[in-house]
């Protein structure tokens, strides 16, 4: 059975359909990634896999989300905090407001499960030795840079223990040095954490993820390897060709793009000789 | 009674905007205090008992921070929260116009319960501008209590109307995602 | 709020850290305490009021915090001292005995009323000083916390004070943008208050708009999922505090009787 399983979903706030017919599953310990443009219904995919919609109103909703095979709606509180955490696009909105304290911080959501104390601590440890955040620990999260806001709200979230982490557009904003540094956090995650990494670029989301789902307005139009992804029509389209060669380049760094073939600037000149490269590759 | 996540998280929202449209009010010089806009949100929002405790907890905080016999005077930011909530559920702050009389009623009742704590526990002075209308009152024959009643009555009075227009254009500016999160807030719908 | 505050206040806590047997009491003692100075304050005459304010203030400097003892008792004090000598030294109709001082027609009993105001305000700010200044609001929070006090309300307390100082920052930064836009903050009493709401309202909308994904965050990690919470590093409570604290709140009842036998 599948960890996470969306089946037939599809959603509105309001007029305009969100989500239409999405089905998908993530696996456990499966590194995924949901990739769209603005507006194409990422984010509202990614807070239904977490357990975070349905809530508040809206126009329509029919499909849904189990988690092992149950409905998100009939885990209670702790399971569903054990089960997938999220960690949104705005650092400073992940923050609980309820700590003084990085230590703190981390520690909030498994005292609110009221884990005895050193259980506690030594998921605490865990998290921070992860997240690299063992000197920041007496700092005051608000004062935080963005970059380490994130890494703090990721160890938060694996305090908590879950089978799933989603992330939705963590390094939007940052620079590319603070992005780096996110992305090099990520590997030391455990390896039986599932991860659902949603961006509206390429580059990030290849460094992180081994399967991919291509979102378009509100429907899936691609869901494989990376391969796959770069050879699909769609993906030229709603990122751009020059992203599409910039992700080519980091898939060369990685050894997987043939040796000799240039990477030329010339969008173009690249999907010409992408095209046929991957589907060799393929 | 227990409030829901989201009117918590309203609450110690509503609870800075207090004091830092407080402190814009100051920053542009202004003659009126306006630190209860937030109360009086959470009143529109969210109904009395939440509006009344984020009062409270407004200077319980303020005690902590800056002033602890400012605190003294939580009773009035209880009313003030608890009104707006009361008059929120009677329909008050539909229009500007009954937004306004929303505002004057809180000024009334605000000062009448505030008049009592300047009185017996600060001896009828404030230590800020309203003393000089007491003293001016108090030297044209006036008794005490009537005295300190009149000369706050008059900047409470603005204050509150103020306060009030202002929580109202705010709640009206809302986006409709926001507001169906907060079910009393029906009873302001135009 | 009709008390007097001070201007462009900057809102960093009343806390000043040290190492005194007051920091390293248990912070709900300390509020046993400022309960017990509360009800003096009211309770006991000016001869009881001022030695009482005074071993406040002895034992504010003792644990460091002298300098925001002195600020804030003469910024209080100060325009209330003066408001009183006016209105009850010389307007107010008091009985009893009136002295000509300075040109000025005093009254006796005015005077007098004036000393017990000042000795009650200046006894209920120490004490309440001596807890401010002593206690981080971290560490009462975790105190209360591991009391069982309700989690939701903790929140109402500590969230406030953790956003205090970044929404500043963006008010300030919005009255920045509006002043180089042109905002005049300096100009007629109608300039100035046309000024307002190009001031707030963004700041308002940008507090309001995270509130629904802030819930989401806490409900995610189990906020109030269970009654209590587990706390780490809660402050050291012990057998002779906690008999301390019910001496000291059940002795407010002879407190009380004392004060009313002594006037």
């Amino acid at each position: 059975m599948a960890l996470i399983d969306v089946d037939h979903l599809s959603f509105a706030y309001d007029a305009t359909p969100v989500l239409r017919d999405v089905s998908m599953s993530v696996e456990a310990g499966e590194k995924l990634a949901i990739l769209g443009g603005n507006g194409s219904g990422k984010s509202t995919l990614a807070q239904w896999i977490a357990g975070w919609l349905p809530r508040g109103t809206f126009a329509a909703s029919e499909g849904g989300v189990t988690v092992e095979g149950r409905p998100w709606a009939e885990l209670d509180a702790a399971t569903r905090a054990g089960s997938v955490q999220f960690v949104g696009q705005v650092p400073m909105q992940q923050l609980s407001g309820f700590a003084f304290t990085v230590l703190d911080e981390i520690a909030f959501g498994p005292g609110n499960l009221q884990l005895p104390e050193p259980e506690i601590r030594v998921r605490v440890a865990a998290a921070v030795e992860t997240c690299n955040l063992g000197h920041l620990l007496e700092r005051d999260p608000f004062s935080l840079s963005g970059g380490e806001q994130q890494r703090q709200s990721i160890a938060a979230a694996l305090a908590m223990q879950p089978r799933a982490l989603v992330l939705d557009e963590p390094t939007g904003n940052f620079d590319p040095e603070s992005r780096d540094a996110l992305l090099a956090q990520m590997e030391k995650l455990p390896a039986e954490l599932a991860i659902v990494w949603c961006d509206v670029t390429l580059g990030a989301a290849m460094a992180v993820a081994s399967r991919f789902v291509l979102l378009d307005e509100g429907r899936i139009a691609y869901d494989g390897d990376a391969a796959g992804l770069l050879a699909h029509p769609r993906t030229a389209q709603i990122f751009g060709l020059p992203a599409v060669a910039e992700a080519a380049l980091l898939w060369r760094a990685a050894g997987v793009w043939p040796e000799g073939v240039p990477i030329s600037a010339d969008p173009a000149r690249v999907a010409a000789v992408l095209r046929p490269m991957l589907e060799e590759v393929a | 009674m227990k409030l829901d996540t989201k009117s918590l998280v309203l609450m110690a929202v509503a609870i800075v905007i207090n004091v830092v449209v407080g402190q814009i009010a100051v920053w542009i010089k202004l003659p009126l205090y306006v630190d209860a806009v937030g109360t009086v949100l959470v009143g529109i929002l969210a109904g009395p008992f939440a509006g009344a405790l984020t009062g409270v907890l407004t200077n319980l905080i303020w005690g902590l921070i800056s002033d602890p016999v400012a605190a003294a005077f939580f009773p009035v930011s209880l009313v003030i929260g608890a009104l707006a909530g009361i008059l929120a559920r009677m329909g008050w702050f539909k229009s500007v116009g009954m937004t306004i009389a929303a505002g004057a009623v809180i000024g009334v009742i605000s000062t009448i319960v505030a008049v009592p704590i300047i009185v017996y526990m600060f001896g009828g002075v404030t230590g800020a501008g309203t003393d000089f209308a007491t003293a001016y009152l108090l030297a044209v024959g006036q008794e005490l209590v009537q005295s300190v009643a009149i000369a706050n009555l008059v900047q409470n009075l603005a204050d509150k109307i103020l306060t009030c227009l202002i929580a109202w254009l705010i709640v009206k500016r809302l986006p409709m995602r926001f507001t169906s999160g907060f079910a009393f807030y029906g009873y302001s719908k135009a | 709020m009709a008390v007097a505050r001070p201007n462009g206040a900057d809102h960093a806590l009343l806390y000043v850290p040290g190492r005194s047997f007051l920091h390293r009491l248990n912070p709900l003692t300390k509020l046993a305490l400022v309960l017990w100075c509360a009800v003096a304050a009211f309770a006991l005459p000016p001869q009881g009021t001022i030695p009482l304010a005074l071993l406040a203030i002895a034992v504010g400097i003792f644990a460091g915090a002298g300098k925001v003892f002195a600020r804030r008792l003469i910024f209080t004090l100060t325009p209330l001292a003066l408001a009183l000598f006016v209105v009850h030294g010389m307007l107010v109709d008091h009985e009893g005995a009136r002295a000509a001082v300075l040109g000025l027609d005093l009254s006796h009993d005015g005077l007098a009323y004036m000393v017990r105001i000042l000795g009650r305000i200046a006894a209920l700010l120490s004490g309440s000083l001596l807890f401010v200044c002593t206690t981080h609001p971290a560490r009462l929070l975790k105190a209360l916390d591991s009391h069982n006090f309700p989690p939701g309300m903790a929140y109402v307390i500590a969230s406030p004070l953790l956003l205090l100082e970044p929404f500043t920052q963006r008010a300030r930064a919005i009255r920045e943008a509006q002043m180089a836009r042109g905002l005049d903050l300096q100009g007629s009493f109608l300039t100035r208050a046309r000024a307002f709401p190009a001031l707030l309202m963004p700041l308002v909308t940008l507090a309001l708009a995270d509130i629904d994904h802030r819930a989401q965050v806490l409900d995610g990690r189990g906020f109030r999922a269970m009654p209590h919470r587990t706390v780490l590093d809660a402050p050291a409570d012990s057998g002779a505090q906690r008999a301390a604290r019910w001496i000291i709140v059940l002795s407010i009842p002879v407190l009380i009787a004392g004060g009313i036998l002594w006037h």
